[in-house]
């Protein structure tokens, strides 16, 4: 193996298979939305200041605009797309709906990204615990009060870990992963 | 020419010898928390990014007899959440709250808080109150140890080879001492801290021992040896604290930048002192 100034990766996207050649330098967020059109997740200042490109990788929750691209190669990445069906965000969603913790929604994404992380590690945050566990995530518009009331609105009531964020937790993909890429069930491009 | 490439070593010998190979080309690249905003900036150009994440074996947290060991490339969450850091190394588990924020902590590595030298990093101070020292490898002069004390130079620079890789640390047990790490910055996270201190002090009545260290007030995060001298044999009181701070101020050499002025940083660093040892004594 030699030093590369680009190399072909691939990612488990949402437990799809995405291949796609990367720049030495690019990030895992440019990756993700240039090459695999995940626009999801958002760029708000693309220097790990503002918390909007929260993305799932390798089972921890992190800044994509922090990672490199090719430090992704052969490892999960979920978006806030890929953890739609997974039922603690999906009650973090409705949350943050009925609580009007919402205006412009850039920051969204990532808001509920770290939401999630936190709750996953501390299911019955103070509000105190909120405020840290989304300290790292920038909003311009809501003052974050809302966005506070919606977590913890949610925080204590999915008592349950759902089977979704279990297998979430295993850093690796899965043989059935591996054996889907080997088969050549490659999404090049797309979403 | 502005080329950066990439090589992932799969275990330490590879690495040694690829940093060895590049010696001066070689940024190594873990967490990469600080090395993606430097590319963004394009402070970091032609180079080979040598990507170390993949070295499991420079990652865990160990205890052998009262001394803890600490691979390199150990997260800064995992420090964070740590029952061995929280009660045999509390200053430095303070430190760990407190990183960056949640997402940050989830991909910053020890060492390369330490390698990156900034004089203001929250991890410097609880281990150079720790009196950690740090194990150094390369292919050329094997393996050393460096006293954490000797090994920052000043902003971004350390005593480190260009084909050096530190790739672990260690240092004594303080479950007997009581400590305080506190950080002053602009916003609750994500800060670069405009000044921080941290204190380990040991005795109730009378202070047998006391390290002090202030992060963000000199070239270097440094320990203030004089203060600590005067702390020794003398009682927990608040004239004690007064007359601590200001010795701790003539070992301190504050620069104004953008996130405070030279005065304003000698202000604080009275104030996070005293806050300090009264945090540490509550």
């Amino acid at each position: 193996m030699d030093q590369l100034t680009e190399s072909m990766i691939t990612i488990f996207l949402n437990d799809q298979p995405f291949q796609a050649v990367a720049g030495a330098s690019e990030s895992l967020l440019d990756f993700l939305r240039h090459r695999a059109l995940a626009t999801e997740v958002k760029c708000g200042c693309g220097r790990g200041d503002c918390g909007t490109c929260a993305v799932l990788f390798d089972g921890r929750m992190v800044k994509s605009c922090l990672v490199l691209a090719a430090q992704a190669n052969g490892k999960r990445v979920y978006t806030i797309r890929g953890l739609g069906r997974d039922a603690l965000m999906a009650n973090l969603q409705d949350s943050f709906i009925q609580h009007g913790a919402i205006q412009c929604g850039f920051c969204t994404p990532g808001m509920l990204m770290a939401a999630y992380n936190l709750l996953r590690i501390k299911p019955t945050p103070t509000r105190s615990e909120i405020r840290q566990g989304i300290a790292g995530n920038l909003c311009r518009c809501t003052g974050y009060q809302k966005i506070i009331d919606a977590i913890a609105a949610v925080a204590g009531k999915t008592a349950f870990v759902s089977e979704a964020a279990d297998s979430l937790d295993s850093p690796n993909p899965t043989a059935t992963d591996q054996e889907k890429a080997k088969a050549g069930y490659l999404l090049l491009g797309g979403g | 020419m502005n080329a950066i490439s990439y090589y992932r070593p799969r275990n330490l010998v590879e690495a040694l010898k690829v940093i060895h190979d590049y010696a001066g080309r070689a940024k190594v690249i873990a967490g990469g928390t600080n090395v993606l905003p430097d590319i963004q900036a394009g402070k970091v150009k032609d180079c080979v990014l040598v990507d170390v994440t993949g070295l499991d074996e420079l990652s865990g947290i160990r205890m052998e007899g009262d001394m803890v060991f600490l691979g390199s490339l150990t997260l800064i969450s995992d420090l964070a959440a740590s029952r061995t850091i929280r009660e045999q190394a509390n200053v430095l588990w303070q430190a760990c709250q407190v990183f960056g924020d949640p997402l940050v902590r989830n991909r910053a590595t020890i060492g390369g808080n330490l390698a990156y030298a900034s004089p203001a990093a929250d991890t410097a101070v609880p281990l150079l109150l720790l009196e950690t020292t740090l194990i150094a490898e390369s292919l050329a002069k094997g393996r050393r140890e460096i006293p954490l004390t000797q090994f920052f130079r000043g902003p971004g620079e350390t005593v480190l080879a260009p084909e050096e890789l530190v790739t672990s640390l260690f240092f004594h047990s303080t479950s007997s001492y009581q400590g305080a790490y506190i950080k002053f910055g602009l916003r609750q996270a994500m800060v670069i801290s405009v000044a921080n201190c941290g204190v380990l002090l040991k005795g109730t009545d009378t202070f047998q021992a006391a390290r002090v260290g202030f992060g963000a007030l000199a070239p270097v995060p440094l320990r203030a040896t004089q203060t600590e001298a005067f702390l020794c044999g003398q009682v927990p009181d608040e004239s004690v604290f007064a007359k601590a701070a200001a010795i701790a101020q003539s070992e301190l050499h504050p620069i104004s930048d953008l996130r405070g002025s030279r005065e304003y940083r000698v202000m604080l660093a009275d104030a996070l002192f005293k806050q300090a040892m009264r945090k540490a004594l509550a």
